[in-house]
């Protein structure tokens, strides 16, 4: 037998368009220019932002390599995830690639694997050097290199999980 | 000039990142926004919302205690919420098309990726402002209508009103 739902759909008052008159959708490219301008008088604080967020990461790493439970584990999730949304935006992607790889590693394993920390430690220690040399592209050879041997190791260690 | 009085908005940012709920706000306050609220969690949210009563959110996915996605499918469902129409952009750095379509599953009316950018934040709003979703309420579901602007488009007879047909509603990235 069918189960059948009741279903409804309607649009509610577009309160919004009372709220700021209609403008043919048009982008205004004006609010955008000045949006984009205090962006750069933002850029002086960007280095302190991901210094903080990188020293952060540092404190939640010791935090999981002392006791690797779940806390400690979702602390560090929570960090390299701010870092892989935000460091693009202060002109550092490598260390957004590198904390996506990071990431990566801690959605692919279950609650009940093990997240290796030697692993871990090893795009603490790139992310940290990435922002001491101040990496700010995503071309730099060498971070590159780097980047793409943890995304391999992170793959690997995924795929060996899922291999039992 | 787009002609938008962005100035009457009331808009609410949520995000536990300090750093990112700044640039929201320099970006939102630069479009011409002055009501601007800020919150760090999910939980304190849940307090504001009756307060504020935001005219649009901005959530973070990605949060401590309750997440982005716990706090949108409590705004669209539970009886206490105080406007479950309110529309939500959600920002977040996951990407992969599962965390769009969960995201849509939960309630969310914009999906949006960091890194942020200046236009697509201006996008988004301006989305919400003229091309909002119809609201579907089934057995399990309450939110936006997860068919992209299907009603926005379609200038034909009505095709799908109050039915008793079971529904299989499709989420479209």
């Amino acid at each position: 037998m069918v189960n059948k739902l009741p279903t409804e759909i309607f649009m509610p008052p577009n309160v919004l368009m009372a709220k700021v008159g209609r403008a043919a959708g048009a982008i205004d490219m004006s609010a955008v220019q000045r949006a984009e301008a205090a962006i750069d008088t933002l850029k002086v604080e960007f280095d302190d932002w991901v210094a903080s967020d990188v020293q952060r990461l540092g404190a939640c790493r010791d935090r999981f390599a002392a006791q690797p439970d779940h806390a400690a584990r979702e602390q560090l999730f929570l960090v390299a995830h701010d870092l892989k949304g935000q460091a693009t935006t202060c002109d550092y992607p490598m260390i957004a690639r590198l904390s996506s790889s990071l990431t990566r590693l801690f959605d692919g394993l279950k609650p009940t694997e093990t997240v290796p920390v030697g692993l871990v430690d090893a795009h603490v220690a790139a992310i940290r050097v990435v922002f001491r040399d101040k990496i700010r592209t995503a071309t730099d050879r060498m971070s590159i290199i780097v980047a793409e041997e943890l995304e391999a190791r992170v793959t690997e260690t995924i795929e060996a999980a899922r291999a039992g | 000039m787009s002609g938008y009085r962005f100035d009457r908005l009331k808009i609410l940012v949520v995000d536990d990142n300090p750093h990112m709920r700044k640039l929201v706000v320099t970006i939102l306050q630069a479009f011409g926004v002055v009501q601007i609220f800020e919150a760090p969690s999910g939980d304190r949210v849940w307090a504001m919302l009756r307060e504020v009563n935001p005219d649009v959110i901005f959530l973070d996915w990605q949060m401590h205690g309750m997440n982005g996605i716990e706090l949108v499918k409590m705004i669209r469902t539970s009886s206490q919420s105080s406007n479950p129409f309110v529309p939500v952009i959600m920002l977040t750095g996951h990407t992969h098309i599962d965390h769009v379509r969960q995201a849509r599953d939960a309630g969310v009316n914009e999906f949006l990726a960091k890194p942020v950018s200046v236009r697509a934040i201006m996008s988004r709003l301006v989305s919400v402002i003229e091309h909002p979703r119809a609201y579907v309420r089934t057995k399990k579901y309450f939110g936006p209508c997860r068919r992209r602007r299907a009603t926005d488009e379609y200038q034909g007879p009505e095709r799908r009103a109050a039915t008793t047909e079971p529904v299989q509603e499709t989420a479209v990235a």
